[in-house]
């Protein structure tokens, strides 16, 4: 689904992702952990086209997507979520959730002022986003502002949003951030669900090894920029090297 | 000096239908898109320099005539052709303004939208304000020196509004001001439906963060180029309205003062509230009109105030006092935008 072949990505004089490769197979949970300053975001900002890439290539679907905008690889059915809840927070719940959708033609600056040439496609898209919502708890909160959510609802509304324009795989940098326990787990189980359900693909980036574990296939650890172990959770819990870059000597 | 108010509220009102036409353009450009237009005079004046150009060269084409050179000897004769025209020739009048209004809001479009595009996708916007800015003055500058668009710094006088025809002086006034009216009322309304639409609701996610609008498929610099676009149209056909309105293409009337009222507008009434900027604009064109009342009167007394400086003051405070204690405006904006809502409303 995804490749990422001998990617660097430099800033200045200091670089921050080095000689990077991995591989992403379609319908897998993919975990990417290091310490901070390791160069997980920047790996993720560069894939998703956030950041250009210093060299190197990033392939989805069989595309070569190094040089594409952020907006241009979510159009080939690649999202991300950011590290701290990226909500249109004006904006309601439901709002929130229908700005993903792919082709709207009520987006058209020429059919925006004639409503019923897209009201019937908006029920539509209102319907689904009702049901995803329903998916995430967050029903109740339909048409209330995102501002009004709690930090967990906010990372909810966040997957929900995303989950919205269909994208085959999604890139999630800390899912998790700043959400209390229970509903951390419930995060990952609903990331599970739409692995389940839709056979989408997830790399996510996380610090909550203990959650993260649970519901990963592979993973793949980071310092100082390089690929530094992969493997099964087992293994990587297993790895001197990576027990040495978390917790010392 | 006798004040005469039927008049002055003609005045006002139709100040208060060409400005809204302004105020609105900027709440889609800045108070929905977060484009920080700071050139609104450049798209005003590019529509009344078409004014100054369409009633020189081709309203006489239009009356069957042949277009004499309005600014060098023949500038005495090209005025009283097109003074003549505009009182005789009531259809060519109309056809002109109209193909005026074309014209105008198709150049201002294409401006705004190539300008925006170009700018954004280089840098931020706060870029493209600075490149507005400069926009409206260089173009200012460039045709006060040029002199085949507007006679350069002389400017073009008869530019006379289409209802110029009635003997009745107010009642070509009224008439002139209910179409002003009806074209503000129908920006508005335009306006309204947009900003209800998904593409006002588009608009307002790239205004909260282009980075996150982004990824999520959203191609920001093209959706700004294209609020730009029509923001930039609208003010193009207030500027042809404004020129109309005086009768007169000068350069010295599309300086920085003209955005910074328009501004002033918006922040007043409310930004992203099409209905907080029309306040805005109405509280704004009292204001302006009643100093410039009071400034006459006072000229005409021995009282040696310059009260027309007065007016800059206030609205400076208004904007320091707005941005302080109320920066979301009189009437601040909705949260929810799709017109879908209130079923879900219901059943939830």
């Amino acid at each position: 689904m995804l490749e990422v072949r001998n990617l660097q990505k430099q800033f200045g004089g200091l670089t921050a992702v080095k000689d990077v490769s991995l591989t992403v197979p379609q319908g897998k949970i993919i975990g990417l952990i290091g310490p901070n300053g390791s160069g997980k975001s920047t790996l993720i900002n560069v894939v998703s086209g956030i950041y250009p890439a210093t060299s190197g290539a990033v392939w989805f679907k069989g595309d070569d997507i190094t040089h594409l905008s952020p907006h241009q690889s979510f159009e080939l059915g690649l999202g991300r979520g950011f590290q701290d809840a990226s909500l249109f927070f004006q904006m309601t719940v439901l709002d929130n959730t229908l700005i993903p959708v792919k082709k709207q033609r009520g987006e058209r600056p020429w059919l925006a002022p004639w409503w019923r040439s897209w009201l019937g496609e908006e029920k539509q898209n209102a319907n689904r986003a009702d049901e995803v919502l329903q998916q995430v708890l967050l029903r109740d909160h339909i048409n209330k502002p995102a501002a009004d959510l709690s930090g967990g609802q906010m990372k909810l509304l966040e997957l929900a949003r995303t989950f919205m324009g269909e994208p085959d795989m999604l890139l999630l940098d800390e899912p998790t951030a700043g959400v209390a326990p229970t509903l951390a787990y419930n995060i990952f189980e609903q990331i599970r669900l739409m692995r389940d359900q839709f056979g989408m693909t997830f790399l996510i980036v996380e610090h909550r090894l203990g959650i993260l574990f649970d519901f990963v296939d592979w993973l793949y650890v980071m310092h100082m920029g390089e690929i530094l172990a992969e493997g099964t959770p087992d293994e990587i819990m297993a790895n001197e090297r990576v027990r040495d870059v978390y917790f010392g000597d | 000096m006798t004040f005469d108010v039927v008049t002055t509220g003609i005045a006002l009102l139709t100040y208060f239908g060409i400005f809204s036409l302004m105020a609105i353009s900027l709440n889609l450009e800045y108070g929905l898109a977060g484009v920080p237009n700071f050139g609104k005079a450049l798209f005003v004046s590019i529509g009344a320099y078409t004014a100054g150009v369409t009633y020189t060269r081709l309203l006489p084409i239009i009356a069957g005539h042949t277009p004499l050179n309005p600014c060098g000897e023949t500038l005495g004769q090209a005025l009283q052709l097109r003074s003549e025209i505009m009182q005789g020739q009531p259809v060519a009048g109309f056809v002109n303004f109209g193909i005026t209004l074309v014209i105008a809001a198709l150049i201002g479009g294409v401006v705004g939208y190539g300008l925006s595009y170009i700018t954004l996708r280089l840098k931020e916007e706060w870029f493209l304000a600075l490149v507005l800015l400069v926009g409206g003055e260089i173009l200012r500058i460039t045709v006060r020196g040029y002199s085949p668009i507007i006679c350069a710094s002389n400017g073009v006088a008869a530019v006379a509004q289409p209802f110029s025809f009635f003997d009745d002086v107010r009642t070509a006034s009224v008439a002139y001001m209910l179409l002003v009216l009806v074209l503000a009322l129908m920006a508005y309304i335009y306006a309204e439906r947009l900003t209800r639409s998904p593409f006002g609701r588009l608009l307002k996610a790239i205004r909260e963060s282009d980075r996150v609008a982004q990824s999520l498929g959203k191609d920001a610099a093209r959706v700004r180029a294209q609020v730009m676009m029509i923001g930039s149209a609208m003010a193009a056909v207030a500027g042809v309205l404004f020129a109309v309105n005086i009768g007169f293409v000068s350069t010295n009337d599309y300086v920085v003062a003209l955005t910074l009222d328009v501004w002033v507008m918006i922040v007043l009434g409310g930004m992203a509230n099409h209905r907080g900027a029309l306040l805005g604009v109405f509280i704004i064109t009292v204001l302006d009109r009643a100093t410039a009342v009071v400034a006459v009167q006072l000229s005409m007394s021995d009282i040696s105030i310059e009260f027309n400086y007065v007016r800059f003051i206030l609205f400076g405070v208004i904007l320091l006092l707005m941005l302080r204690f109320r920066p979301q405006g009189i009437l601040p904006e909705k949260p929810q935008t799709t017109q879908v809502a209130d079923g879900f409303a219901r059943t939830s």
